[in-house]
């Protein structure tokens, strides 16, 4: 198999999969290195930004998926008939703010820092499928602990929880949060 | 309509308070409480006129801030007592939750800002399986189809009574006469279902007669009543079926 033909390939997995699809599934079907995979990606998506195509590729929860050329958004939004998603509202992404820097975190928390009952944010989150539960917090009550999904990163183009954007101060919280058992551990260590 | 307006800009008392602090550009950690309160409650008062029901937690604030107000009016009395453990601003914790609230407004316009960039990607999907898929699992009626409807609809009309309605019958049978008919009923057949017994009636007398029927029966302990399922089809039958002691 040549690199012409491999490369292909590629090309025809991301545009076949309806989902963004990972390097490591890629390198499974086709019986080469990850990183060769991603090597051929990188260089893929170079090409289409080069020869402006209306189609990119783009790196986004963890994986490679084919989307139209932003400038282009405007024509398409034409040919689909109903303008798509309004966007969330403020109340929604203030409370989406908090479980993605926080979490995983309960409704008590968000509502204390919300400083309002966030009943109805919550729920139009866990229904557009950007927050899930993820288990019980071990306190009086075992409350339910809330934390972003996989649609979260797909929603806002992010590759991962580390690509969030930087808040002053909440930086080290957020990298605690990821690495805390290994910081801790080296910590105690030292 | 108007206070939903003012819902969309401020949405909570930590941000209302955050406005009219960036709005005179008050530093967060030295609040004058006794301004700020008098024009938080000015907010509160229009919101109040307008709409009653979602100022809840704008009236904790309000209390927040007037208990905060009460402190630093209160001469400190015991500052011997208290030199070691020196008293803490009162306006300390709430500089604290603005603060973090002013970064959870910063995180959400990034957030913002990804969306809509990446609004302006469509994916191959969006257009074709996507919507398919979606759209069953919106309205929560998915399984229903015309033979649903049909089924429905039979059952509406076997409840309406098809035959013409007759001349009212002059001499209406009464309770002893059907209650007569019922247990004879019963005993030849050992057991019957419940609605059988309506099964010739038509008249709405006719109906009464036979309930007051079964229910006399029940009461003099000549039938019992069984039902094997919640909603389930009600079985007659005599006590001895049942009960061999009686």
């Amino acid at each position: 198999m040549n690199l012409i033909m491999v490369r292909a390939i590629i090309e025809a997995l991301v545009f076949s999969s309806s989902e963004p699809i990972n390097s490591k599934t890629m390198s499974d079907i086709i019986g080469i290195s990850e990183h060769t995979v991603k090597q051929i990606l990188t260089d893929l998506i170079e090409d289409r930004i080069r020869t402006q195509s209306g189609l990119h590729i783009i790196e986004v929860a963890n994986g490679y998926q084919f989307v139209t050329h932003p400038e282009c958004a405007p024509y398409v939004e034409k040919l689909q008939k109903a303008p798509r998603n309004v966007g969330l509202s403020q109340a929604a992404i203030e409370t989406l703010a908090i479980v993605a820097y926080k979490q995983p975190i309960t409704k008590a928390e968000i509502e204390s820092l919300r400083g309002v009952s966030i009943e109805s944010s919550l729920n139009t989150l866990v229904e557009k499928n950007l927050v899930e539960e993820a288990g019980r917090k071990d306190a009086p009550g075992r409350p339910i602990l809330y934390r972003t999904t996989r649609q979260f990163l797909k929603y806002f183009g992010l590759n991962g929880l580390s690509e969030l954007p930087q808040i002053p101060e909440w930086v080290d919280s957020a990298e605690s949060l990821k690495f805390g058992v290994e910081h801790d551990g080296g910590g105690q260590n030292a | 309509m108007e206070y939903q307006i003012q819902l969309d800009i401020f949405q909570g008392p930590l941000d209302l308070l955050l406005h009219l602090i960036e709005k005179d550009e008050i530093d967060i950690y030295n609040i004058p409480i006794a301004l700020i309160t008098d024009k938080y409650l000015e907010y509160l008062h229009t919101m109040q006129a307008l709409n009653l029901e979602m100022v809840g937690d704008f009236l904790v604030m309000a209390a927040t801030l007037m208990q905060i107000k009460a402190k630093l009016l209160l001469p400190q009395l015991a500052t011997e007592d208290a030199a070691g453990t020196e008293e803490e601003d009162p306006r300390f914790e709430l500089a604290q939750k603005l603060i973090e609230y002013k970064k959870i407004k910063e995180a959400a316009l990034s957030l913002q800002a990804l969306e809509g960039r990446q609004a302006k990607f469509y994916t191959r999907i969006s257009g074709d399986f996507a919507d398919q898929k979606v759209a069953p699992e919106q309205d929560g009626l998915k399984d229903l189809s015309i033979w649903d409807l049909l089924e429905a609809f039979k059952v509406i009309m076997e409840s309406i009574d098809p035959k013409p309605i007759e001349a009212v019958p002059k001499q209406a049978v009464s309770i002893k006469q059907r209650m007569t008919e019922i247990l004879d009923l019963i005993t030849a057949e050992g057991r019957i279902f419940f609605k059988i017994i309506f099964n010739d009636v038509r008249t709405k007398i006719g109906l009464i007669t036979c309930f007051l029927a079964v229910l006399e029966l029940v009461r003099l302990h000549k039938v019992i009543v069984l039902q094997d399922a919640l909603f389930g089809e009600i079985t007659l039958s005599l006590p001895e079926k049942v009960c061999n002691n009686v």
